[in-house]
């Protein structure tokens, strides 16, 4: 039997102990992420970035246009430019593609090419891998890193901001 | 401060710039009303304006700008006392009055500095009103009405609201959406419709196994259990039966709802592109003081007359327009209009006219004419600076007729202007009001005629958001042409074809076309195969025709304009795209770059003279100055040329003699001999006379500029404007 001092004694303790704030976590911050699938390799995008999925129906060339813009599609009504970041990040491999993930930021919006969106899931921040060795260069800066997982986390905003990707061309 | 305040005064003094803005161009609108009105109208006009500047002043007052509200301030005293007739509206005071206004208007933008010869300008207003207030009253003879403040007159107004364009534009992308959801709702119903004449076809089987049911039921050896299957069939029937009514009745009102939908997206739309059109005269109004101060600055006489400006016009073709209008207007007074004294000999009004007319043509589009009772455009001045560029060789000149070679002069680069200065003589103004035009799908043209003027015709749409477009594929992708530049679609026998200096052509009604593969152009991968049918499309823009070979030629449609998204920004060949009802998205070519691109993908004959590019240029820079001569030399070296420089006219005519120079860059103001002196003299000089020389001067003044035309300089550019891609690009021009 247990005295009514222990009791609270302990009741005391473990609220303690639940009230305490779990510190250790507030430095190993989380990001979540939309994990797809791209020629064989999982890709993963931070999903504040991520409008919609799109299941791909019909996807028009341009004719004149880089060789990473896959071509535009029509998202009710609006029609948005879709590029293939393999080409982009100048990768072989050919992609067998059925879905379009739309990113977007307050300036820029389009959709990239993916063979499979796998879902959703948190990664921490201190899992992603900062350097490649095999990556470098141009690739290097459109990347946030690489988990264990194999897993390669690209950097949305960058990729959104970049004044690469627009078409501009004069004749 | 805190932020929520900061907030505040940043969002208010938005606000009040919004608002500064309207009350400016009243008063500008004002001013120019009120130096050509007659006296009766002039009270009210005077009226009018004081009660702008009024308030004007107080929201001035309001955020806190005192320069503007003094400046008001002393508009408002001039007007006031202009009111009371105590003093004369000259000339001088108008032009005292129109600085004024530009000052407002350079410190409502935020021109944080404003210059010295400004700070001027505010004071003279000043003073001129305090002058005026000490100045006798000089139109004494003039009655004193008694006139009692009129009540104003109650013109019922119809209320409007500000909303940002952005907002706008996002109910009118909503609206046209609803067009997709219109087209979808139709097919639903022709669905319903379908599967219920289907019901016929069930009837009809059931008709025909009815003897069979009825063998059924005098069979009496399985009398139970055929009862019990006939019961089922019964019942099945009568279910079915039920079933058909039932549908019939959804696909009634399926179709009635449709209908219903239909009219309404049909009048939403049709509202919702009439909130988009704007009157002309949002940006026409600027126009007169424009016009006045272009001519001022060239000391000419210009009258510039308005008429239809309230026609209305989708706003983003009027935004497209504002600038081609205003290269109309500067050619019309910069080329058109002479001077005074030379209007004069010619015996016409000292004062030239310069006439806006809008009409509305065939409901769906606008005609712009722009005339001016100018000298004309001088055909042979346009074909020798066609030469000058290399686009016309000396043979091909001399081929041309009058009438031929006008339409150069909306090709980049020529110029009849004897000089290039800031805002003239580049020979861009025309280029962009084409090129500008035929975005629109509209077309421009022009008659001329010596000494009694140059009539300029712009036919543009009335809204943008659809056009007739013609349907093609080619390697099997199915294109837009926009039916305005597809002059003729026909088909051709490989026969037909022939080769010229390894250029395909084909001759039609007796003109020689040259032939390229629309695959080719829009770089499309796989060889195109020549059957023995051609199915060709004669693309016409900028009075070039040039045929195109399709694989086939599908139809024509209203075609619903869309942009690509922000990523891709301009595409080479590609205007944008549409989506047809199925949810197909098919990309819209652009023509004018095609018919580049055509040029660009056939064979070229000969390799150009490369070799003098090759060549390093030698640049002599004349300046006094060693902070100017710094600068110079540091931009052209990095631009590439060879640089030497000298410290006046006398020094740089030396370095002539002795070494050979491809252009000369000197300062107008220097000791010994001057920037004019020196020009003349490498004119008058026989080994040096072609010297392209580009006077650069601190000093802008039409005199200045005048007398460099006169000394024979190439290109006169003014410091405080000078930024270093001008120089280079003008230099470049040059050699």
């Amino acid at each position: 039997m247990i005295s009514q001092e222990d009791k609270r004694k302990i009741l005391k303790e473990r609220a303690k102990a639940l009230a305490e704030q779990p510190e250790k976590k507030q430095e190993d911050e989380h990001i979540e992420i939309v994990e797809f699938r791209l020629a064989h390799e999982k890709y993963g995008i931070q999903s504040s970035y991520v409008s919609e999925i799109y299941q791909l129906k019909e996807l028009t060339p341009v004719p004149c246009t880089p060789q990473f813009v896959a071509g535009i599609i029509n998202v009710r009504g609006k029609i948005l430019a879709v590029i293939d970041i393999k080409k982009f990040f100048e990768l072989p491999g050919k992609a067998d593609l059925h879905k379009i993930i739309i990113i977007h930021d307050n300036m820029m919006e389009f959709g990239i090419l993916a063979d499979a969106v796998l879902g959703t899931g948190q990664i921490s921040i201190r899992d992603i891998q900062p350097s490649l060795p095999t990556l470098t260069g141009i690739h290097a800066q459109y990347l946030r890193g690489v988990t264990k997982e194999h897993l390669v986390v690209l950097d949305a905003k960058k990729i959104l901001c970049d004044k690469k990707i627009i078409v501009h061309d004069e004749i | 401060m805190d932020k929520k305040e900061e907030d505040f005064l940043k969002k208010l003094l938005l606000t009040f710039k919004i608002e500064a803005k309207e009350h400016l161009s009243a008063i500008n609108e004002g001013l120019i009303n009120l130096e050509k009105s007659s006296p009766e109208k002039e009270t009210d006009l005077i009226e009018t304006i004081f009660r702008e500047a009024h308030s004007l002043k107080g929201a001035a007052r309001s955020v806190n700008l005192k320069e503007i509200e003094s400046l008001c301030q002393s508009m408002e005293n001039i007007f006031a006392s202009l009111k009371r007739k105590e003093c004369a509206a000259s000339p001088q005071l108008f032009d005292v009055l129109h600085r004024a206004a530009d000052c407002v208007s350079k410190l409502i933008s935020g021109e944080q500095e404003i210059n010295i010869s400004e700070r001027k300008n505010i004071n003279e207003v000043i003073n001129l009103e305090s002058v005026l207030m000490g100045v006798p009253i000089q139109k004494q003879q003039i009655e004193k009405e008694p006139k009692k403040k009129e009540l104003i007159q109650s013109i019922p107004l119809t209320e409007t609201v500000r909303i940002s364009t952005a907002k706008l534009d996002s109910i009118l992308f909503q609206a046209e959406e609803m067009l997709s959801v219109k087209l979808s709702a139709s097919q639903r119903a022709a669905q319903l419709q379908e599967i219920g004449a289907s019901f016929a076809v069930w009837k009809k089987e059931w008709t025909k196994i009815q003897p069979d049911i009825r063998v059924l039921a005098g069979d009496i050896q399985h009398k139970q259990e055929n009862e019990k299957l006939l019961a089922f069939f019964n019942s099945n029937h009568d279910f079915i039966k039920s079933l058909e009514t039932r549908l019939i009745l959804i696909a009634k009102s399926a179709e009635n709802d449709n209908r219903q939908f239909g009219g309404m997206v049909d009048n939403l739309l049709e509202d919702m592109k009439k909130v988009l059109m704007l009157p002309f005269s949002s940006v026409l109004g600027a126009f007169p003081k424009l016009a006045r101060d272009l001519s001022h600055e060239s000391g000419k006489e210009v009258e510039l007359l308005i008429e239809g400006e309230d026609i209305e016009i989708d706003r983003r073709i009027l935004d497209e327009m504002k600038d081609p209008l205003i290269h109309l207007l500067r050619n019309c007074i910069d080329h058109g209009i002479e001077k005074p004294d030379e209007r004069r000999l010619k015996k016409k009004p000292p004062c030239g006219t310069i006439r806006f007319a809008l009409t509305s043509r065939d409901g769906s589009k606008i005609e712009i004419v722009v005339s001016d009772d100018g000298a004309g455009i001088n055909a042979s001045l346009v074909k020798s600076a066609a030469i000058k560029r290399g686009i016309l060789s000396l043979e091909e000149a001399g081929k041309l007729s009058e009438q031929e070679s006008f339409p150069l002069i909306f090709r980049s680069g020529i110029s009849t202007s004897p000089i290039i200065t800031e805002i003239s003589g580049r020979g861009l103004g025309l280029a962009i009001v084409r090129e500008k035009v035929e975005k629109l799908n509209g077309i421009v043209s022009f008659e001329t005629q010596a000494d009694i003027g140059t009539t300029f015709r712009i036919i543009v749409p009335l809204t943008l958001a659809t056009f007739r477009g013609l349907l093609v594929q080619v390697k099997d992708q199915l294109f837009v042409l926009p039916a305005a530049n597809v002059e003729r679609a026909l088909r051709i026998s490989s026969g037909e074809i022939r080769t010229v200096e390894n250029l395909e052509t084909i001759s039609l009604n007796g003109e020689i076309l040259s032939l390229v593969r629309l695959g080719n152009v829009l770089e499309l991968p796989g060889k195109s195969s020549l059957d023995m049918i051609t199915q060709i499309v004669i693309l016409g823009s900028e009075a070039k025709h040039i045929a195109f070979v399709v694989d086939d030629i599908l139809h024509e449609q209203e075609i619903l304009v869309k942009s690509m998204g922000k990523l891709l920004s301009r595409v080479r060949n590609i205007a944008g795209a549409t989506v047809f009802g199925s949810g197909r998205v098919v990309p819209i070519l652009n023509v004018h770059d095609l018919m580049k691109s055509a040029v660009k993908t056939a064979p070229i004959k000969k390799p150009a003279v490369t070799e003098t590019e090759a060549k390093r240029n030698t640049i002599l820079v004349v300046e006094d100055s060693i902070t100017s001569r710094t600068l110079l030399v540091n931009i052209l070296e990095t631009a590439g040329y060879d640089v030497k420089t000298t410290v006046d006219g006398l020094d740089a005519f030396t370095a002539l003699q002795n070494q050979e120079f491809d252009l000369v860059v000197s300062d107008v103001d220097m000791p010994e001999m001057n920037g004019f002196e020196l020009t003349a003299k490498i004119r008058a000089d026989k080994n040096l006379s072609e010297m392209p020389v580009v006077l650069v001067t601190a000093l802008e003044s039409r005199e200045h500029k005048e007398r460099g035309i006169k000394v024979g300089a190439n290109a006169y550019i003014v410091k405080s404007s000078f930024d270093q891609s001008n120089l280079l690009e003008i230099i470049r021009r040059l050699i």
